[in-house]
């Protein structure tokens, strides 16, 4: 390895305690972990080691993905399950926030919600769907209740435990400078659990997507999940994995969205040089 | 509204009288912290309470501040008893307690907003603290982009910009390294006398407690009591802006030791704290 060539007489090696790696080298390898592991794939189907049929190439998989979105209409399934998504977190952060800051800010708050919230963290959101598809048939309202519930308690629970971390010196410094209840709760509580909130929100979302999943390829005609248990049902693994591709992509391009929000929103967190 | 009077004669703005604190720690497992502490802060005075870790010198305080509520006894400022906390006793923590979101400005201003001042009052109330702890060049700066000491700067001209009737400070250097302390310490001297504030400070610095000092209530633990009340005479009618001025002088180094001395008598060897 070539760290900063210069008269020193320390052993450069691969593997050291404590050093940290160039930027460069992080990227280098980041990228090669991924050609190994599709240049072992395209190997193993090219060779014949593998049922092309079960497993394509991932040069298949490419095409395949061009040819849905190009061809066959994939877009408006890809833009479906992003409605679902959005709508149902939309509705869950809505609950989700204003009670969260209010159970991590009040006790009383607190005693009262959180036996009935943390009773639904450990249930299943799968759980529920048989009593979902009964109550509401197969239209979009099963779908978006199964992300709710599998979202929104968690959320608040995040969201209660963050603002219980506000640091106590920073409510009671606005306690002795007069400020009131309501004045707190604005301009010192939620302020500073706000950046936190957007994490908590990140990390739900990705959690929002294995639910969607689920709830796509159990009951629904459109979607991504959909589409992928439609391709089951004619051996079109190609299609499968490209389903699995995209959704791997637009989760990465969420977490993307979110982190360049928290550096736009939260400014002020951003030590000075960068 | 009448105010207490001190022995010296001079009109008192914080008066407690036998001022108690019982916590309880298990089903009659009662622990007393502070037992009948009783002491006067003139106004315009630097009222220092000093004494080993344990003593409840910050319970004290924060009682002071009404963010704790006394179990006995009486506390009066200006002649009314002081009920939770409240504007006329702003408090500077140990902690850094800048709000990160806002700007250097906007931290001194915000006692200001709300108390509803009027902008234009705001923003000159607040330019003129932020010069007189030096922090002018980084009014626009966020708090991230700032010292440890600069936080501290920040939390005083804060407090002050508020107009507090007593300035209440715990410890407000504690988390500082040595240099910065001991700038803060003749910082602080300067603010006392340019702002003509009443103020009420812990510490467990001795050299502190003397320099910023017009009293030390000395207190003893268990329970946590006034067990002296310290005038360092030898500084009156003397200037002293830096800590070489102070040590130079006559009496420092008798209070120091006498003070040491307590400490090591009152503050005992056990390791409970």
């Amino acid at each position: 390895m070539t760290v900063r060539s210069g008269s020193s007489v320390y052993r450069r090696r691969w593997f050291e305690f404590l050093t940290p790696l160039g930027q460069p080298w992080r990227l280098i390898l980041g990228v090669s972990i991924w050609v190994i592991f599709f240049g072992i794939w395209e190997i193993a189907v090219l060779s014949g080691w593998v049922n092309p049929l079960l497993v394509p190439s991932p040069v298949d998989v490419l095409i395949t993905l061009y040819e849905l979105f190009a061809e066959r209409g994939f877009l408006s399934d890809v833009g479906i399950s992003i409605a679902r998504i959005l709508g149902s977190f939309a509705v869950a952060c809505v609950i989700a926030i204003p009670l969260g800051i209010l159970m991590g800010s009040f006790k009383a708050v607190e005693a009262f919600a959180n036996p009935f919230v943390s009773a639904w963290r450990y249930l299943p959101a799968p759980a529920f769907i048989p009593i979902l598809l009964m109550w509401f048939g197969t239209g979009e309202e099963p779908k978006l209740a199964l992300l709710f519930l599998g979202v929104i308690f968690f959320l608040i629970t995040l969201i209660m435990d963050h603002t219980a971390q506000v640091r106590t010196e920073l409510i009671e410094t606005a306690m002795t400078l007069g400020g009131n209840r309501s004045q707190i709760l604005w301009t010192v509580v939620v302020p500073a659990v706000l950046p936190n909130v957007l994490i908590a929100m990140r990390q739900m979302l990705a959690i929002a997507w294995t639910y969607l999943v689920i709830a796509e390829i159990i009951a629904s005609t459109t979607g991504i999940g959909a589409m992928m248990m439609r391709a089951r049902r004619f051996l079109h693994t190609d299609d499968i994995m490209a389903g699995i591709l995209t959704i791997g992509v637009l989760g990465l391009l969420f977490d993307v969205m979110f982190r360049w929000l928290y550096r736009v929103l939260f400014p002020y967190l951003d030590q000075g040089e960068r | 509204m009448t105010s207490a009077t001190t022995t010296a004669g001079v009109s008192a703005k914080l008066h407690l009288q036998d001022v108690s604190k019982t916590f309880r720690v298990r089903h009659g497992d009662d622990i007393e912290a502070i037992k009948a502490v009783s002491f006067e802060t003139p106004e315009n005075e630097v009222c220092v309470l000093l004494g080993p870790s344990g003593c409840g010198k910050s319970t004290v305080l924060r009682m002071v501040a009404g963010l704790e509520e006394p179990t006995s006894g009486e506390l009066m400022l200006d002649g009314h008893p002081i009920a939770g906390a409240d504007r006329e006793r702003g408090m500077v923590f140990q902690a850094y307690t800048s709000f990160d979101w806002l700007t250097v400005q906007a931290n001194v201003e915000y006692g200001m907003r709300l108390n509803a001042v009027p902008k234009k009052e705001r923003r000159e109330r607040a330019a003129h603290f932020i010069e007189l702890v030096g922090l002018t060049k980084f009014s626009q700066s966020y708090p991230k982009q700032l010292s440890g000491g600069m936080k501290q700067r920040v939390a005083i001209a804060r407090t002050l910009a508020n107009d507090p009737t007593i300035l209440l400070m715990d410890e407000p250097f504690g988390a500082l390294d040595a240099q910065t302390r001991w700038h803060m310490q003749e910082l602080m001297m300067s603010i006392v006398e340019a702002a003509n504030t009443t103020v009420l400070m812990v510490t467990h610095d001795i050299e502190e407690a003397i320099f910023l000092g017009d009293r030390i209530e000395f207190m003893s633990r268990h329970p946590g009591t006034v067990h002296e009340e310290i005038i360092p005479d030898f500084k009156r009618g003397k200037r002293i802006t830096t800590k070489e001025d102070l040590i130079g002088l006559d009496g420092y180094g008798d209070l120091e030791r006498h003070i040491l001395k307590l400490m090591r008598e009152q503050g005992g060897d056990d390791t409970d704290h």
